[in-house]
């Protein structure tokens, strides 16, 4: 059986074209396709094809107030349409993801408990999928 | 049409000029201090302009 070992290697991770790399502990993109119930009378089992495409990003960065890091990429954003892309290598194959026009309506500015360093994590929403 | 320059290494070499990519938030970075505006000189009068004054 062919196995496959993966352990994330993500080359690049950039929020409206700033990089956030060295702040990342972990990303999701995720592409949906909204599925929307075609079944007629008739079927014997439920059929579905795809209706609007709802991709999403979520991201867990380490938060910072300093110059040029997380929370002055980000504070500008809330409520807008920005473009997130995160690259991948696995060996000799690099892919970039890349969700244009994605909305992030939420941006936790304090986020601290004792003891732990200060994370923040967030959703892009919506936008244009594509790969590359 | 406006031209941008890095500022922040975050975004490229600074004192690159930054062309922005398809859905990137510009405001969001000037506001933030990763880029700016690139200042164009101001054209040379034209002799026709100096007699006009």
């Amino acid at each position: 059986m062919a196995t496959s070992v993966f352990l994330s290697n993500l080359t690049t991770l950039t929020v409206n074209a700033v990089s956030l790399l060295d702040q990342a502990t972990s990303v999701t993109f995720t592409n949906t396709a909204e599925q929307l119930e075609k079944t007629a009378f008739g079927s014997t089992s439920r059929v579905y094809t795809a209706g609007l495409f709802a991709n999403e990003c979520t991201m867990t960065l380490y938060n910072s107030y300093a110059a040029s890091e997380t929370y002055q990429t980000l504070a500008a954003l809330v409520g807008t349409q920005t473009t997130v892309v995160a690259g991948v290598t696995d060996g000799a194959v690099t892919k970039t993801f890349t969700l244009t026009n994605c909305y992030l309506e939420t941006l936790p500015v304090v986020n601290g408990s004792l003891g732990e360093l200060s994370t923040v994590d967030l959703t892009f929403s919506g936008g244009v999928y594509s790969v590359a | 049409m406006t031209k941008y320059v890095v500022v922040s290494n975050k975004v490229g070499n600074p004192g690159d000029e930054f062309v922005p990519p398809e859905g990137v938030n510009v405001a969001a970075l000037l506001a933030g201090g990763f880029i700016s505006t690139k200042k164009t000189p101001k054209p040379d009068k034209t002799k026709q302009d100096e007699t006009e004054q």
